[in-house]
């Protein structure tokens, strides 16, 4: 008997999803192994990796996790690389602190609708300042020629010290001493419902109701990530330009030659991408982050640079982009959780990602191949 | 011992979407034979080929070589049996030479032959050849012969005794095929065995010794070289449509005074800064077909690419329908309403990852924000059904289509969106007969009904013969003629190509 690997010709239609749960649960046993060889209970390391998948915590970062993948989907789906979620991101807060602290700022006075014009305009505005941050990279890669891909990574640092400068000059917080940071956001534009819960005593129960809170702290995320998510469906499934930039990943020659500017293509995809980055990123600001602190490189989530994991992990299928979201998230808390509890430090969470990642690109051959066992 | 080298036994293949490709089909294939193997476009014959090469596996049956029963899970596995295959389009690294391609594939093979070797071997034959390849060229810079020829002495490399050719000789100039068939007739000879997929029936009779013929993936027989006439092999590809295959000439139309496609002292650069095309002046008025005939490589690439605005035009004027869109690019000729069948109609013509529909919707609802698909699917639906394109549906994605039905995607698209000029460059390559005498005919029609200026650039004579009103022949960027389409002019026609 023995194995051999043939072409698939007809393709699985849960491979994909499977192959990213597989490579979850392989790293898991991996890492759990690992730490075990060098000492740590099997039990409680298990048990710490798991317990990271059903937290609350989760809740939020998939949420952001998944409006970012869905905006780099955008312009991976069209071969266009933007690796510049992370600036993107950031620019687009600017706008937002200006409007919330300085133009617009919140008082008692305020007629009622202020709140309610402020948050949308905040939205609005983040998104352009998103989408004109990925057309810089559009337009150099466009017309110019210079490869998107170090442009975006590299604007990504221009986007900290900008918002740096900022936060030390303009925007330096009048209430925080001590601190180099923004004002807080008036709470009045905050973006969250907060809702006290009874405890029970019971641990479970507790654990349920924890994560309600959190999913009702997040109702405006998860409303969020729904839009994002339908918006992209549509663009991909009903507009011209997402089935332009769908050509334009798979043949920009042919593209061209029914007489669509491709290079026109190249900076939309980039503009929408970023965009739909800024969006991500007001409910992002407004939500739960509510003010910039100095430096922004050393206080940043990362996860502009988390959504590039989750676009990759997705295999560019929008479907999966919720699923992978959920994963990186997962893990994020899990490498969190095993410092916590004293499982090794930040080199057990790069082991657990990398022996994931690992699994993961080992086992994606399966989309194109199967394996057969022969006698 | 039997003269039966490689036996494929009950060979049965379906891919996703129920399609059977191939339904327990046997054939065997002889020592010293050249087999030719035929059948309608999507019939399977490039699915049988690719089994034996290893890159499908059959779903069930089996494979003999001398009588033993074999497992080909990969071509590298296909090679060590000696079963070497060239496709239609070269499978080359173009960024590499001649003589590294060749060592590369070796390398696993026999790892002592050296570069040097390889490369007085590549000479000595492209001197047997006739065709001129120098071994440290760029792959890019070759020919498409040149490149088909490499293919050819890569298969020699390595030692093969059954050469698969999946259309392989098919575009090859009328002359270089004459010596690539010369050297398959001596390989033959010394007891190699060639198989030879192809959708020109006279070329198989004249070449093969023995022809099989696939039907909707089902083998439906199998006649000796010699004793078979064209018609019944005809009637066993196609059954009752081999009536539609037709070289008549089709009716004259009557162009309108109006000309749609103009140009004035064209001059086109090609790729490797030659002037490709030299001061053409050409005209097409409505309603007319115009044909341009010539042997590949002789500045008609350059000048369709020109007229459609995908390439410079370095002097001179387009004028297509009386707008000026000399180097104004592709998109404003296309706003005018013409069609273009590309010479390269897997790079320009169609995308293979994207679905028919959506091939379609990029070019139909080029303006619009959103697309009406239900009007893609309707456009979709009839060109299906008009064109017989066999395809699971509108919805699939065009590379699980067979070659020939992928050119029925790109052409039909094109015929049916041209509204004011077509320019067809081998609008019939990989059709077989039935589906070519199709196109040809609703190209006609397109210039008859609706008034369309055809520009038909063919290698094809007879194809050129059969459809155009007028015909020039384009020579080392020189455009001759016009000509009346009468056989009598023929020879000087036919001379002019070649001078
Ligand atoms: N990878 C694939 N996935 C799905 N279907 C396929 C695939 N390859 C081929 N087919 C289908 O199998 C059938 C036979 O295709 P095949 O390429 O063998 O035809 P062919 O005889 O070579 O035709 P042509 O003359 O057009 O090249 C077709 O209906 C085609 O759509
Ligand atoms: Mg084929």
């Amino acid at each position: 008997m023995r194995f051999i690997v043939v072409r698939r010709t007809k393709p699985h239609q849960y491979i994909k999803p499977l192959i990213i749960v597989l490579s979850l649960l392989t790293g898991m046993i991996l890492v759990a192994i690992l730490l075990v060889l060098i000492g740590a209970h099997p039990v409680t390391t298990l048990v710490t990796i798991a317990y990271s998948f059903i937290t609350p915590q989760v809740v939020k970062d998939m949420l952001l996790l998944t409006m970012l993948g869905c905006a780099l989907l955008i312009s991976f789906k069209g071969a266009v690389w933007n690796v510049g979620a992370e600036g993107q991101l950031y620019v687009a807060i600017i706008p937002i602190v200006w409007i919330t602290l300085y133009a617009v700022p919140w008082s008692a006075s305020s007629p009622p609708h202020q709140q309610v014009l402020v948050i949308l305009a905040s939205i609005t505005v983040a998104a352009l300042f998103g989408a004109a941050w990925g057309a810089i990279a559009g337009a150099l890669r466009a017309y110019v020629g210079i490869d998107e891909v170090p442009v975006t990574l590299i604007m990504n640092y221009v986007a900290y010290y900008l918002v740096n400068l900022l936060i030390l000059g303009p925007f330096r917080g009048r209430y925080v001493y001590g601190y180099i940071r923004t004002d807080d956001l008036p709470d009045a534009y905050k973006l969250s419902i907060n809702i006290v819960m009874q405890r029970t005593g019971n641990a479970f129960l507790d654990g349920f109701l924890e994560f309600i809170r959190a999913i009702v702290y997040y109702a405006y995320w998860v409303l969020a990530a729904i839009l994002v998510a339908l918006l992209t469906w549509v663009v991909f499934n009903y507009t011209s330009i997402g089935l332009r930039i769908k050509i334009l990943g798979s043949n920009p020659e042919f593209l061209k030659a029914v007489g669509v500017d491709a290079r026109k293509t190249i900076l939309t995809a980039l503009a929408l991408s970023g965009s739909l980055v800024g969006i991500a990123s007001a409910i992002y600001y407004l939500g739960d982050l509510t003010r910039l602190t100095y430096p922004i490189q050393s206080q940043t989530a990362s996860y502009g640079y988390l959504a590039i994991l989750v676009a990759w992990l997705s295999m560019l299928e929008l479907p999966l982009i919720p699923l992978s979201a959920y994963v990186v998230s997962s893990l994020r808390n899990a490498g969190r959780n095993m410092q916590i509890f004293g499982l090794g430090g930040l080199e057990s969470t790069l082991i657990l990602l990398g022996s994931i990642l690992l699994t993961y690109s080992t086992l994606r051959f399966l989309t194109e191949y199967e394996v057969r066992v022969v006698k | 011992m039997s003269d039966e080298y490689i036996v494929l036994k009950e060979i049965s293949k379906r891919f996703a979407g129920g399609v059977v490709a191939l339904d327990k089909v046997t054939i065997d294939i002889r020592m010293g034979e050249v087999l030719a193997l035929l059948g309608e476009n999507g019939a399977g014959k490039s699915t049988l080929i690719k089994i034996l090469y290893g890159v499908y596996s059959a779903d069930e049956g089996s494979i003999y070589i001398n009588g033993r029963r074999v497992d080909v899970h990969s071509p590298t596995e296909a090679i060590k049996y000696g079963i070497v295959m060239v496709s239609q389009h070269p499978q080359l690294i173009d960024t590499l030479s001649v003589v590294e391609n060749l060592a590369l594939g070796l390398r696993n093979f026999n790892a002592f032959t050296s570069i040097r070797k390889i490369s007085s071997f590549i000479l000595e034959k492209s001197r047997e050849f006739g065709v001129k390849v120098d071994p440290w060229e760029k792959v890019w810079r070759l020919t498409y012969t040149q490149k088909q020829l490499v293919e050819i002495l890569r298969a020699m490399l390595l030692k093969a005794r059954v050469i698969l050719l999946d259309e392989a000789l098919t575009y090859l100039p009328l002359e270089e095929k004459k010596k690539f068939y010369k050297f398959i007739k001596e390989f033959t000879a010394k007891g190699g065995s060639t198989v030879v997929i192809t959708h020109k029936i006279p070329e198989a009779l004249d070449v093969a010794d023995r022809i099989a013929v696939l039907r909707r993936g089902r083998l439906v027989g199998i006649v000796e070289g010699t004793s078979a006439r064209i018609e019944d092999v005809r009637r066993m590809m196609f059954g009752e449509s081999a009536a539609e295959i037709t070289y008549e000439k089709l009716p004259a139309s009557q162009p309108g005074g109006r000309v749609v496609i103009e140009t004035q002292d064209l001059w086109v650069t090609g790729d490797f800064g030659e002037d490709a095309v030299r001061g053409v002046d050409l005209r097409v008025r409505e309603g007319e077909v115009v044909g341009i005939a010539g042997i590949v490589g002789n500045g008609q690439r350059e000048l369709t690419q020109a007229l459609m605005g995908l390439r410079k035009a370095s002097r001179g004027r387009i004028l297509i329908d009386g707008r000026n869109v000399t180097n104004r690019g592709i998109h404003e000729v296309r706003e005018v309403g013409v069609g273009y069948i590309p010479d390269s109609p897997l790079a320009l013509g169609i995308s293979i990852d994207n679905s028919m529909a959506e091939n379609i919707a990029a070019l139909y609802q080029r303006k619009s924000a959103l697309i009406n698909w239900s009007e893609v699917y309707k456009v979709a639906s009839s060109l299906i059904e008009t064109y017989r394109i066999v395809i699971p549906g509108a919805d699939s994605l065009i590379k699980v289509l067979s070659g020939g039905n992928i050119m029925k995607a790109v052409v039909s698209k094109e015929i049916n969106y041209c509204k004011k000029a077509l320019i067809a460059h081998n609008p019939t390559r990989a059709l077989d007969e039935v589906s070519a005498a199709m196109v040809r005919r609703s190209i006609k029609e397109k210039a008859i009904n609706n008034g369309v200026a055809v520009l038909l650039v063919s290698e094809d004579l007879d194809e050129i013969y059969q459809v155009s009103d007028s015909i020039h022949v384009m020579n080392s960027g020189k455009l001759y003629g016009p000509f009346p389409p009468d056989e009598a002019e023929r020879s000087k026609v036919e001379h002019l190509m070649v001078i």
